[in-house]
């Protein structure tokens, strides 16, 4: 899978989460286009193409970030402000992915700029229907910024 | 002698002769200086006489002045002498005239002497004549103010006279009023002494409530003290509950953080893994069906149904839980409008077709629009769940009045509820139903009771275990 096909760029600290998550966007058919990584050091890594990615063309954005909110070292909410404080990322939408329903969590991120805000469902058939439709709405219904 | 002698002789005489003739020469130019001398000096007596010549003319000027003014002086001393003449002439007329005042004044004085003789005489004639004519005066002023006296004398007896008769008058009717005022006195007296009389006993009687009263005053005083006393330890009974509060209110807002803590906590924590049972067994479901036999199968299938169980406890609680910290906003609610958009709901699912809602007109009311809504549909839900055994659904809603309260009310034919466990109804996971019997959480009326309270009304219930079961709330009416 070459980075220059990446469309979503995914990150999630729970391996649990995130084998659910690319098994529901496999079944969805974008399973090709994901990128997943675990922690939000690595997600800016990505964008910037540095550190493991400095490879990577950093022109070439990702259509769509998911992002966890709750991980270790940085959190969701401070990569959503870095990206998002970029003015040349912050055009990348950005979709929360988050089991919090705390409702501080939620105002935060649309003040941040976050375009949406998801809580996934704890049961697995709600689940696996919600990132089936993530990923309709974004790479398919949506016209998003090049 | 020889001729030796003679030449030198006449060596001697010639030198002689030349030293006579250079003394010649000397006193001829010495002759010369003096006659020069002599010239000079000549000049200068020229020069004197000219100006003696000068001098002297000056002094006849001088003179002739002088010779004028000595002709001006005679005019003068002639004048003077003429003048002092006359003076002369003046001091002896004047002389004669003041020997001949000086006799006139002799004679003056002559005559002011025998004026001032019978001057006296004449005054001492005077002086006389006055004091006689005093003497008569006064004696003349003694017989009329004598005269005078005798005359008011007279008059003055002609009045005491008739004032004593006026007098006697007076005396007379005095003594006729004084045997009435007497009389009126003696009256009086006997009357003063009747009210003497009662003013005692009065006396005593005042000086007997004085002492009551005053026994009176010591118990109120002691009364007041105690009073007192009871009210500062009301005080500082207040001040020890108001600290009390203040730190009951400090450690509730402890618990209250904690709380929140652990409502996160549970958000987020315990809501991942059970995704994760749920998801992976659901995988197991489809991907691996084909190697499990038919217990393993219905094994998965309680696992399943068990995650998900707990992952609506889960969001239930949560749910709960933030029902208490979330601020109620207080606005104007149309209750007709709001239960009957949500039968319509209700009824648009229900696919057997055996609901039947009677709904009364309701009052409007003032709360928090979703919070009521929440609890209309807990309610009505409730209804409908209970009476899943029943060929019919009727449900009533209605309201009333009572006080200054409006008393909404949700009734159903169900299943109801026993009401020996009427204390349990409300409370958080309680149920009095088996899941079998019927699915839930036992949160619903928790979360009724929570937000009926948290807008100063109650909720309560009755129930006739299949017959008929009634659950009520109270809100205060927004017309009183």
């Amino acid at each position: 899978m070459s980075h220059e096909e990446i469309e979503i760029l995914f990150v999630e600290d729970s391996l649990d989460d995130a084998m659910l998550t690319l098994r529901a966007f496999k079944k969805s058919g974008f399973v090709n286009t994901v990128h997943h990584v675990k922690d939000g050091a690595e997600a800016l890594d990505y964008i910037y193409a540095r550190g493991a990615y400095t490879s990577r063309n950093v022109q070439k954005h990702p259509k769509l970030i998911l992002l966890d909110l709750k991980m270790p070292k940085m959190s969701g909410t401070e990569v959503l402000q870095r990206i998002k404080s970029d003015p040349n990322f912050k055009s990348i939408p950005i979709v929360i992915l988050t089991s919090s329903k705390e409702d501080p969590d939620i105002q935060a991120c649309y003040a941040l700029g976050a375009n949406s805000y998801i809580v996934k469902p704890v049961e697995s058939e709600n689940f696996f229907q919600i990132i089936k439709e993530i990923g309709m709405y974004w790479m398919v219904l949506s016209q998003l910024p090049d | 002698m020889g001729e030796k002698e003679s030449s030198s002789e006449l060596l001697i005489a010639n030198k002689e002769l030349a030293y006579q003739n250079q003394e010649k020469e000397n006193h001829a130019a010495e002759l010369s200086i003096a006659n020069k001398e002599l010239a000079f000096q000549n000049q200068e007596k020229e020069d004197r006489a000219a100006e003696l010549i000068i001098a002297n003319k000056e002094l006849a000027f001088q003179n002739q002045e002088k010779e004028n003014r000595a002709a001006e002086l005679i005019i003068a001393n002639k004048e003077l002498a003429f003048q002092n003449d006359e003076k002369e002439n003046r001091a002896a007329e004047l002389i004669i005239a003041n020997k001949e005042l000086a006799f006139q004044n002799d004679e003056k004085e002559s005559r002011a002497a025998e004026l001032l003789i019978a001057n006296k005489e004449l005054a001492f004639q005077n002086d006389e004549k006055e004091k006689r004519a005093a003497e008569l005066i006064i004696a003349n002023k003694e017989l009329a103010f004598q005269n005078d006296e005798k005359e008011h004398r007279a008059a003055e007896l002609i009045i005491a006279n008739k004032e004593l008769a006026f007098q006697n008058d007076e005396k007379e009717k005095r003594a006729a009023e004084l045997i009435i005022a007497n009389k009126e006195l003696a009256f009086q007296n006997d009357e003063k002494e009747k009210r003497a009389a009662e003013l005692i006993i009065a006396n005593k009687e005042l000086a007997f409530q004085n002492e009551e009263k005053e026994k009176r005053a010591i118990e109120l005083l002691t009364a007041n003290t105690e009073l007192k006393k009871a009210e500062d330890d009301i005080r500082k009974f207040n001040e020890e509950l108001e600290q009390k509060v203040i730190e009951r209110t400090a450690q509730l807002e402890a618990v209250n953080k904690e709380l929140e803590a652990f409502s996160y906590s549970v958000s987020h924590d315990l809501r991942a893994p059970i995704r994760g049972i749920n998801g992976y067994a659901q995988i197991l479901e489809e991907d691996y069906a084909d190697k499990l036999d038919q217990d393993g199968i219905a094994v998965l299938h309680s696992i399943r149904k068990n995650s998900k169980k707990m992952g609506q406890l889960i969001d239930d609680l949560l749910a709960f839980s933030k029902l208490g910290r979330k601020q109620v906003s207080f606005a104007d609610i149309n209750m007709n409008n709001l239960v009957n958009t949500l039968k319509e709901d209700f009824l648009a699912e229900d696919k057997e077709k055996k609901i039947e809602f009677n709904i009364e007109i309701l009052p409007p009311a003032k709360g928090d629009q979703s919070l009521i809504k929440q609890v209309w549909i807990n309610l009505i839900s409730n209804a409908i769940k209970y009476s899943k055994n029943k060929s019919h659904a009727p449900i009533a809603i209605g309201a009333y009045h009572e006080g200054a309260q409006v008393i909404y009310y949700v009734k159903d034919n169900g299943a109801g509820f026993d009401m020996q466990y009427y204390d349990k109804l409300f409370g958080v996971f309680q149920r009095l139903h088996s899941q079998e019997e019927f699915e839930g959480t036992g949160i619903g009326l928790a979360i009724v009771q929570k937000i009926v309270n948290r807008h100063n009304g109650s909720v309560w219930a009755e129930s006739r275990l299949n017959k008929e079961t009634t659950f009520y709330f109270s809100l205060p009416d927004i017309n009183s």
